[in-house]
């Protein structure tokens, strides 16, 4: 049988590597400001900047719109930066 | 469930929740107050009986629509959460059913039908507290 796989969101490893902090630090924004701008809760902005939760994709396209910027230049798969 | 924390829920979220909290409280008074008419025969006329049996179907239809509304609009992290929990208490609910059933032959109380359904409950709320640890904001400050 095979194993449960691990809840790999829970200790920050999560699939998708982003810079949403740094963006959001860069224009002042709180996690709040940025977070009423997407139309979700704090916690998951939170969430996805800590790598416990990675966005669905209308979110993460929202993201980059946000920040005027191409998705991929917000997030890359683990490991190849951006 | 804090409704009231900003950090957890958008308003629309807050909003969903408080339509389902009102409708389940309401469908439960109505729940509890049928069975105590209906047991105590206060209610003779059977259509009554009825009436009240009816409305109160009604009403815990009318809560979990509003739940299956809140689900669909909720926050997606939001959704994760949720759907996590509810997936957690229906397998505990299963595994209690199915399980209590062999103990019964060993000699345990027979299993009443709310049963499952305290197990249910009470797995749903604990999953929904996990998950708000699980990805909530311990430790991370903000902005």
């Amino acid at each position: 049988m095979d194993r449960i796989p691990p809840l790999r969101h829970a200790r920050g490893d999560g699939a998708v590597n982003n810079r949403l902090r740094v963006l959001r630090a860069e224009r002042r924004w709180s996690q709040a400001d940025l977070a009423d701008r997407l139309g979700v809760s704090r916690q998951t902005v939170n969430a996805i900047e800590t790598g416990k939760y990675d966005p669905s994709l209308p979110l993460a396209f929202s993201i980059a719109r946000i920040f005027e910027m191409k998705i991929e230049d917000v997030f890359s798969p683990n490991g190849t930066g951006p | 469930m804090d409704v009231s924390c900003p950090s957890l829920y958008t308003p629309r979220d807050a909003r969903n929740l408080r339509i389902f909290n009102g409708w389940l409280l309401g469908a439960m008074a109505m729940f509890v107050a049928a069975t105590i008419l209906l047991t105590k025969n206060f209610v003779a006329p059977v259509p009554i009986g009825w009436v009240l049996t009816v409305a109160t179907i009604a009403l815990l239809a009318l809560a979990a629509r509003a739940y299956i509304v809140f689900l669909r609009d909720a926050d997606e992290l939001l959704r994760k959460i949720q759907l996590e929990a509810l997936a957690l208490s229906f397998g505990a609910a299963f595994i209690f059913m199915l399980g209590w059933r062999l103990c019964e032959r060993l000699g345990a109380p027979k299993l009443d039908v709310d049963d499952p359904f305290i197990v249910m409950s009470v797995v749903w709320a604990l999953g929904q507290w996990t998950g708000f640890r699980r990805y909530g904001m311990r430790g991370e400050t903000a902005p």
